[in-house]
């Protein structure tokens, strides 16, 4: 008797705790486990050539991408956000950065522990894209060290910001209370509905909103990542992972869902992997539409996810200019 | 028995009398506003007064006296800037007083090692040495340097950002001139014979600089006559938060959050450390950022306390969100409060070391542990309050307050650029 009331009470007890716990086994520890893997084999790779590391560096972003929006924790520290993708970087700092390390070519900066003080902007997967891709590439013994330290010092500060949810801050999340971060559940909630709004404006408003710029000065040049032609496929995969973290959060949202399976489906139909279109009139009008339906899935989740979770958004690192 | 229920009964009934409202903090609230935007006017008139003396007899004591009049005009305009983000008509005017960064070649001359900017195809246009040019395919007539071709014309040329033409950062990089010292002490070196007519002039257009500066300093003046009026009595700002109040309190709340986390401990402080980047410094030409730094965070302070010490020394005050917060969560209040002026603290540190040599610039070297210890104490700070202020919000009961005033909610088309 006694046992059945304790397991009804735990089953009771069970969805209520299931959204935070969830998000957090089943989408925010697998996410980082991978991001951690597919760096650290990014960075055990031997060769400079661009051709090999190519393919490695793009499974090593597709992973960050599925965990990029998760802007609270380890990534937050020691500029970790920052420093594995500095974009956007409207004055060229990055290559501003790195240019002036390769003209310094001092081997000193390349030891870990001093490589991980240089400029957040010349570091991560945009310093990465910039040696592999640049044309002409970067040739040299020196070129090819800094590749390496750059995928070394990517694979450590994944490694870190696994680590530290492992540890650390999955806890933090998932068990609130008196003198934790989080006070309440309600708290932890907010946190990741935050991260999850966040992450969808993101999309629309610097992913997309960036190289749509208006109508009479489209801006394609500033499209993300697109030397490695990854811009329209880091909106597809945003949103996948935004749909699952959803998902977790809340089961059963059929709006919001139904509005992520929108958005991707027109995602899904476009035919121009770096937003090349915002220049013509017709493809441009699809980005637009594109942006659009992620601004519509914000609403959607608003308007769902909020009540369900009890929580409503708090500051994020995106508010201000 | 009978006693305590008269106790309870007296104290239930004699909360009211001594209650604070709503309705009491939003008009504490548009008053310190008023104050603050009228000190930066009279402060703005001071330094156009300095600048007129300057262009009418240059020397090394006009333009000493310039530069102290535009450092202290900073000190009441910073503490407004906890005004900015809760209150769509403070921020959709902000960019003319306050933009920053900027690509400053766009106004003058630059030292060699400047560059030019892959992104803005202006960053290196000179106007004051450049009479006439072209943008797209437009013929851009600059002969005359006027407030009104600052604002209409050369702010934001080509819609990007950077072409920062009007504001206090203009003024500033017309009074030091570029910063050329690095993570080394020292600000901008611009001597006083940059204004000077004839042959003395060094760098060359001497009378169009001292036009540009004239345009810039006049425009300053004109807007925050603006924004003073908006927050006086039958004023715009100050009706959208009196006439009502719960949205008042709200836009309070994101005024603090967003200043303190995105803006002040992200955008300003944490990146520039992170990029080990002077040029990220708010106040760069001058070297003023550690105050800069400082006056936003005791504004922040001000809009919770009510409470605001004002360029004379004199007080304006009136019933606070704190004491609204109080008399619902007391331990929440004495947090916030202790973490705001933790906060304060923080940031005077980081004053007291530039003051004492130190300079910003050096703080923000690659691996200079002391600097970024006092960067990142401040920056901890800062993000430890949003938490406390997040929790005020969830006190009060008030929903969407950092949907308000988010770029991306109210204008979707201008978070672009």
């Amino acid at each position: 008797m006694l046992l059945r009331l304790a397991l009804a009470t735990c089953l009771f007890a069970l969805p209520a705790r299931a959204d935070v716990a969830e998000a957090v086994s089943d989408h925010i520890l697998p996410g980082l486990a991978h991001f951690r893997d597919t760096t650290a084999t990014l960075a055990a790779s031997d060769s400079c050539d661009p051709a090999v590391l190519r393919p490695l560096y793009h499974q090593a972003f597709d992973a960050w991408i599925a965990v990029a929006h998760l802007r609270l924790g380890p990534v937050e520290e020691e500029g970790r956000a920052l420093a594995i993708a500095f974009w956007p970087d409207p004055k060229g700092l990055g290559a501003k950065a790195q240019a002036a390390l390769l003209k310094a070519a001092d081997p000193a900066i390349l030891a870990p522990d001093h490589f991980a003080e240089q400029s957040v902007a010349a570091r991560g997967l945009f310093g990465l894209e910039r040696l592999l891709y640049a044309d002409p590439a970067p040739s040299g013994d020196y070129a090819c060290a800094l590749t390496q330290a750059t995928a070394d010092d990517l694979a450590g500060m994944a490694e870190s910001v696994a680590q530290g949810w492992q540890d650390d801050f999955a806890a933090t999340l998932t068990q609130p209370g008196p003198g934790n971060r989080y006070l309440t559940e309600t708290e932890a909630r907010q946190a990741l509905l935050t991260a999850l709004i966040t992450g969808l404006e993101f999309n629309a408003d610097q992913r997309l909103g960036r190289p749509l710029g208006t109508f009479d000065r489209p801006r394609p040049e500033r499209a993300e990542a697109r030397a490695s032609g990854r811009s329209l496929r880091d909106v597809q995969l945003s949103l996948l992972a935004l749909r699952q973290f959803a998902l977790k959060l809340v089961p059963e949202a059929p709006q919001t869902q139904a509005a992520f399976d929108r958005a991707l489906s027109q995602a899904d139909a476009l035919q121009d992997p770096v937003f090349a279109g915002v220049s013509d009139p017709q493809a441009r009008l699809k980005l637009e539409i594109l942006a659009q339906d992620i601004r519509a899935i914000r609403d959607a989740a608003l308007a769902e996810l909020a009540p369900a979770l009890g929580a409503g958004i708090g500051f994020n690192a995106a508010d201000g200019d | 028995m009978k006693h305590t229920l008269l106790a309870t009964l007296f104290c239930t009934a004699a909360l009211p009398a001594f209650a604070v409202t709503e309705a009491e903090v939003v008009q504490t609230y548009a008053t310190l506003a008023e104050a603050g935007y009228a000190d930066s006017l009279a402060t703005a008139q001071a330094l156009q007064a300095a600048v007129q003396a300057l262009i009418a007899t240059p020397s090394d004591a006009t333009l000493q006296a310039a530069r102290a009049a535009w450092i202290a005009a900073r000190v009441p305009y910073q503490q407004t800037e906890a005004f900015r983000f809760g209150n769509p008509i403070v921020d959709d005017w902000e960019g003319r007083v306050n933009s920053w960064p900027l690509d400053e070649g766009l106004i003058d001359y630059v030292d060699a090692s400047y560059g030019q900017s892959e992104e803005n195809l202006l960053s290196t246009l000179n106007v004051i040495a450049t009479p006439h040019f072209t943008l797209g395919s437009t013929e851009i007539d600059a002969s005359a340097i006027t407030p009104d071709f600052l604002k209409s014309t050369l702010h934001e040329a080509d819609g990007i950002e950077a072409n920062v033409a009007t504001g206090y950062h203009a003024i500033e990089f017309l009074l030091w001139g570029q910063d050329l010292n690095g993570t080394g002490p020292g600000a901008g070196a611009r001597p006083f014979t940059d204004y000077l007519p004839g042959d003395g002039c060094t760098n060359g257009n001497c009378d169009r600089r001292a036009a540009y500066l004239t345009a810039a300093t006049e425009l300053l003046v004109a807007d925050l006559a603006e924004m003073t009026g908006n927050w006086a009595e039958g004023g715009a700002a100050r009706a959208a938060v009196t006439a009502d109040p719960a949205k008042g309190v709200q836009a309070i709340l994101t005024g603090m959050g967003s200043l303190s986390y995105g803006e002040l401990a992200g955008e300003r402080i944490k990146l520039g450390l992170m990029l080990n980047d002077p040029e990220e410094e708010h106040d760069c030409f001058s070297d003023n950022t550690f105050n800069s730094h400082f006056y936003d965070g005791v504004g922040i302070r001000n809009v919770y306390l009510g409470s605001y010490t004002r360029p004379d020394g004199t007080l304006v005050s009136g019933p606070s969100l704190s004491e609204l917060v109080a008399q619902k969560d007391g331990a929440l209040d004495m947090q916030l409060r202790a973490e705001l002026e933790a906060s304060v603290v923080a940031l005077q540190a980081i004053k007291t070391a530039a003051e004492s040599g130190f300079a910003y610039d050096q703080m923000l070297a690659a691996g200079d542990k002391k600097g970024e210890e006092l960067i990142m104490g401040a920056v901890n700070a800062l993000v430890t309050q949003t938490t406390s202020i997040e929790r005020v919000v969830a006190t009060l009961g008030i929903e969407g307050v950092a949907l308000e005033g988010s770029d991306s909610l109210d204008n979707p088309g201008a978070v672009f650029q």
